[in-house]
């Protein structure tokens, strides 16, 4: 990371009042990010992954009691402060975002070619026409087929694959400087998966775009990102490097995961490891280690204190009491998590 | 009568072949099914008339039996000082003395040419009756569905839109009341504030423009109240989906997401929803509200008929008025079907 940075969020906090009780969704998350770099946010359903990232564009539903508080920092522009009308020209025009479900994420009534060229005429200031003709090369773009014919159509007669690739061309469609991916192949196959990815990938580095990719799977984040930070419980538990950390992975629940993702070698065994337990459901704003009640390696102060981010490493955080124990231990044995 | 279409499955075809009466009647039913069956438009318009047919046939059973089993016209319509000799009389002119059984057999028949009978009170054939009052209740359902729809279609979206925001609150409460309280009532209530009190309006049948208005505006706030309920809720649910917040993502206004996307895709919903009511405003309110304001419609036609025991009027105006409603019914169902079909197909 070098420069000023294209995206900087300091303590961002997302707090939901539900009927049951305040659920700190978001607890004190802060990263930046630069122009055209590739970060993954990794974490289980529940960590705070989707709801920080809709933070950033403060896209909550109607009747969310949502509280946010903390700063975006966009291009030097407070998102979390500035007022509805410069928001909406972010929402499209600077940042595009692009969700998990492609089935549900179209209006099923209006053409897909109609619903590009609708970003394209609100921010780029085009004309019906001209509107529609980029919406056709955007179609080509992401690699659809037949694109003009194909622009005409309900979003009834694309595969889930297709559809998602529809939903990058339209997030993509005003040349967004960041890409925020919402668990983009979370619904789909396998293949398409990688079709997708690699697709993110390319319109990546040919627009210069920087990308946040959110999901529950390292595989996705390995092939895609250059960069990794690790959520539970609505705080940041880790981050580095990709490559680091899949080798010196610090924080118990990275690790945790990383046992996860299914490897050729332990085939024989078929057995995953699972993490025992559940995140506790109402997020963060606790006064101890939220993983504590779940982490092998927990001992008394994890269940009394907040564990700070520690550096373990060149641009290596992790919020563990042990991370500089750990940190020792892996530098000298190489990736623990291997030996599970 | 529910908006969704049950699909029957045909039984398997069987050869006709010489056997007993089990296997005609499966025969019979194969092909009735056949007929009736299937997804195309024609079909579903076949099995509505068919459904239509015997439901207006049970309404004639009902009403013609209930009429001739409790009323006696003859007692009605003859003087106070009648004498025993002179109803007698009476009765053999109107054709009471004869078997009920035969005389519902005779109405059937009439029924079949489009005779409906004579009305014993005017004196003259009980359809024109009908006819004469007909165009008076069309006139007052229409502009009364107007209104229903512009005091719930509007508000119902914006509220939906706009959920649980003050305006939602408030106008979800008077709609609640709108849709609780008697129409009767709230009739009277009117005639009392705007025609007596403030005196405004008309209050009572239909000599001059303005007597349209408070009769339906009666019908247009309770029925605007239902309307309301389902377009608010119906907006509700399109708001929560994903592809709105989509929308918002791209930068689109909150004013352009209802506009442009939700209100398109609940037009068709909302059709639907103000089709019904207006069937559902035949099937009670405008009874009410006509004798409440006495709107020389079909709704007065009928109470009147049925005081004065004028079977074949009361007849007449229960079988038009039902028809008109299995044929609203119908119109609206073709229609939500046609659009539906339409949106599958593409």
């Amino acid at each position: 990371m070098s420069g000023m940075p294209l995206l900087d969020v300091d303590d961002l906090q997302v707090t939901f009042d539900t009927a049951s009780g305040p659920v700190h969704a978001v607890d004190g998350v802060s990263f930046t990010m630069a122009p055209g770099e590739s970060l993954g946010v990794v974490g289980e359903s529940g960590s705070g992954k989707s709801v920080t990232a809709r933070a950033l564009l403060r896209l909550f539903a109607i009747t969310d009691d949502v509280r946010v508080s903390g700063s975006v920092h966009f291009d030097g522009v407070d998102l979390l402060r500035v007022d509805e009308r410069r928001l909406r020209k972010v929402r499209g025009g600077q940042i595009g975002m692009i969700f998990q479900d492609p089935l549900t994420s179209l209006n099923p009534l209006m053409a897909v070619g109609e619903q590009i060229a609708e970003s394209l005429r609100l921010h780029r200031g085009m004309g019906r026409a001209e509107a529609a003709s980029e919406a056709v090369e955007l179609l080509a773009r992401v690699g659809i087929a037949d694109p003009e014919k194909r622009a005409t159509e309900l979003p009834s007669s694309f595969s889930g694959g297709m559809r998602q690739r529809v939903m990058i061309s339209l997030a993509i469609a005003c040349r967004p400087r960041l890409l925020i991916a919402d668990e983009p192949t979370t619904a789909l196959d396998v293949t398409v998966q990688a079709e997708i990815l690699l697709l993110l990938d390319e319109l990546r580095r040919s627009e210069g775009m920087a990308l946040m990719l959110i999901t529950h799977d390292f595989g996705v984040v390995a092939a895609t990102c250059d960069d990794v930070q690790v959520m539970y419980a609505g705080k940041l538990v880790e981050k580095a490097s990709m490559a680091h950390l899949f080798d010196r992975a610090n924080h118990p629940y990275t690790e945790g995961l990383l046992r996860l993702v299914p490897r050729f070698e332990d085939a024989h065994t078929g057995r995953l490891h699972p993490i025992p337990g559940q995140p506790p459901i109402t997020g963060g704003g606790g006064s101890s280690c939220a993983f504590a009640p779940r982490c092998d390696h927990a001992f008394d102060r994890c269940h009394q204190e907040i564990p700070p981010e520690v550096a373990v490493g060149p641009e290596h955080l992790s919020a563990c009491w042990l991370a500089a124990d750990r940190a020792k231990d892996s530098t000298e044995a190489g990736r623990p998590w291997r030996r599970a | 009568m529910g908006m969704q279409t049950t699909t029957e499955t045909s039984p398997p075809s069987q050869r006709p072949r010489r056997g007993g009466l089990r296997r005609w009647l499966r025969d019979l039913q194969g092909w009735v099914a056949r007929l009736f069956a299937g997804e195309s438009l024609r079909g579903l318009l076949l099995r509505r008339l068919r459904d239509g047919v015997i439901v207006l046939l049970l309404v004639v059973t009902v009403i013609f039996f209930l009429a001739h089993v409790v009323g006696n016209p003859a007692l009605v319509f003859a003087p106070v000082d009648a004498t025993d000799e002179h109803i007698a009389e009476l009765h053999r002119q109107f054709g009471l003395d004869r078997p009920v059984a035969e005389r519902y057999w005779e109405y059937l028949v009439g029924l079949a040419q489009l005779d409906f009978g004579e009305s014993t009170w005017q004196q003259r054939p009980a359809i024109d009756a009908v006819k004469e009052a007909l165009p008076s209740t069309i006139y007052l359902t229409v502009v009364g569905l107007g209104a229903a729809a512009v005091l719930g279609v509007v508000p119902g979206i914006v509220a939906g839109a706009r959920a649980r925001k003050p305006f939602d609150k408030t106008s979800n409460l008077l709609s609640v009341a709108a849709l609780s309280v008697p129409n009767f009532w709230l009739g009277l209530l009117l005639i009392l504030v705007l025609g007596v009190q403030l005196g405004w309006l008309p209050t009572s049948g239909r000599f001059e423009t303005a007597s349209i208005v408070m009769p339906a505006l009666t019908l247009g706030i309770v029925h605007g109240g239902r309307i309301f309920q389902l377009v608010r809720s119906a907006t509700f649910e399109e708001m929560s989906k994903p592809y709105v917040t989509v929308a918002r993502s791209k930068g689109l206004t909150e004013w352009n997401i209802l506009r442009r996307h939700v209100v398109r895709n609940t037009g068709v919903t909302t059709a639907t929803i103000v089709g019904w009511e207006y069937v559902r405003m035949w099937g009670g309110a405008v009874f009410a509200i006509e004798y409440v304001f006495a709107w020389p419609g079909v709704g007065l036609l009928t109470i009147d008929a049925a005081h004065r025991q004028d079977f074949f009027v009361l007849q007449a105006a229960v079988i038009i008025a039902g028809a008109f409603v299995i044929f609203s019914n119908l119109l609206i169902d073709m229609g939500y079907q046609f659009i539906d079909r339409r949106i599958a197909a593409t």
